[in-house]
């Protein structure tokens, strides 16, 4: 499960099931499926985004520095740049 | 301009564990028009149940100053700093790229209070950092001790944002002066007691003001009081 919050105070913007994260270099490009309307709440708050890839002992937590987040209307698709991983237990 | 924000108006939240005043929009509290007081962007009255806390969880492009106000808060983080504070002590917390902490009161009898700050840092990117100070409960007395500052005080921990934060304890009918810059603001939080601004708007126990375009501020004690004052910066 990704999910996808604010990272002043945690507000959750989206969760889902249907992602795919992939490394590329020394990033992680994190693509989503994703509703017009949800996309555009994240990109309003892209300078400000965590993402928590969420299994059953840790967490993953990444982020990009840049703010490297698009969004493709036709594919309902956005893909976010992260620079930052950190694995945490939970 | 004061604006006074009754504890009331606060968004509170409640579960098992955790029962915390919000001031600004934060988790499930959403509101556009409430995101921020100049660099202020937290401030959250939490008191957290014994044995109870914020488990280990990130942060990043944060300063976060936690003020406790009764019982014990043990944190730890993954830069290896760790410790118990209690009242008399503040910790400051620069998140910059990202670090790991936890906050747990470590009693099993005693619920714990404090107050939690975050502010906007002004540099993003800054090497992750933690400092925790004491201060003299008595220094506060009839006086402005500051806590934490983005200038060097003596005694006062170093944040990286433009605000400095007074605590102080007015004894009854006393009265206090404060004066700032041009274009800054002010922010005042009444722990506990009433304080009478500019002798006209009357802030009591968890109430707050926000205060724009005066540089000059009477804070006035009706009974003791204890309260926080914060000047930020205008932006």
């Amino acid at each position: 499960m990704l999910l996808i919050r604010h990272s002043i105070g945690s507000r959750l913007f989206y969760q889902t099931d249907e992602y795919d994260i992939h490394p590329k270099k020394d990033k992680w490009v994190i693509s989503i499926k994703i509703p017009e309307e949800d996309a555009k709440e994240i990109i309003k708050f892209k300078e400000e985004l965590n993402l928590f890839d969420v299994e059953e002992n840790q967490k993953t937590w990444y982020y990009s520095s840049d703010a490297n987040v698009e969004f493709s209307k036709e594919k309902y698709q956005m893909t976010i740049i992260a620079d930052h991983k950190t694995i945490y237990p939970v | 301009m004061i604006q006074r924000f009754p504890a009331s108006s606060r968004y509170s939240v409640k579960n098992d564990w955790l029962k915390s005043n919000l001031s600004f929009s934060f988790g499930e509290y959403y509101d556009e028009e409430n995101i921020q007081f100049g660099p202020l962007r937290v401030f959250n009255d939490d008191t957290v149940q014994a044995g109870k806390g914020f488990g280990i969880h990130p942060h990043r492009e944060a300063e976060i100053v936690s003020i406790v106000l009764h019982g014990q808060l043990k944190h730890e983080d993954s830069l290896g700093n760790s410790g118990i504070l209690q009242f008399g002590n503040v910790q400051r917390m620069t998140a910059g790229t990202g670090l790991l902490h936890s906050e747990m009161n470590p009693s099993l009898e005693e619920e714990a209070s404090f107050l939690q700050l975050w502010f906007k840092p002004t540099k993003k990117q800054l090497p992750p950092s933690y400092e925790d100070i004491s201060y003299n409960t008595d220094s506060m007395r009839n006086k402005l001790l500051p806590i934490v500052s983005s200038t060097p005080t003596k005694g006062a921990s170093k944040i990286h944002s433009d605000v400095t934060l007074y605590l102080s304890t007015l004894d009854a009918g006393k009265q206090i002066f404060y004066q700032q810059e041009q274009g800054r603001k002010m922010y005042v939080f009444v722990i506990d007691g009433e304080l009478i601004l500019n002798d006209d708007v009357v802030v009591g126990k968890r109430d707050s003001a926000r205060i724009t375009e005066l540089n000059e501020l009477t804070l006035k004690s009706t009974n003791e009081t204890f309260f926080l004052l914060i000047d930020l910066g205008g932006a």
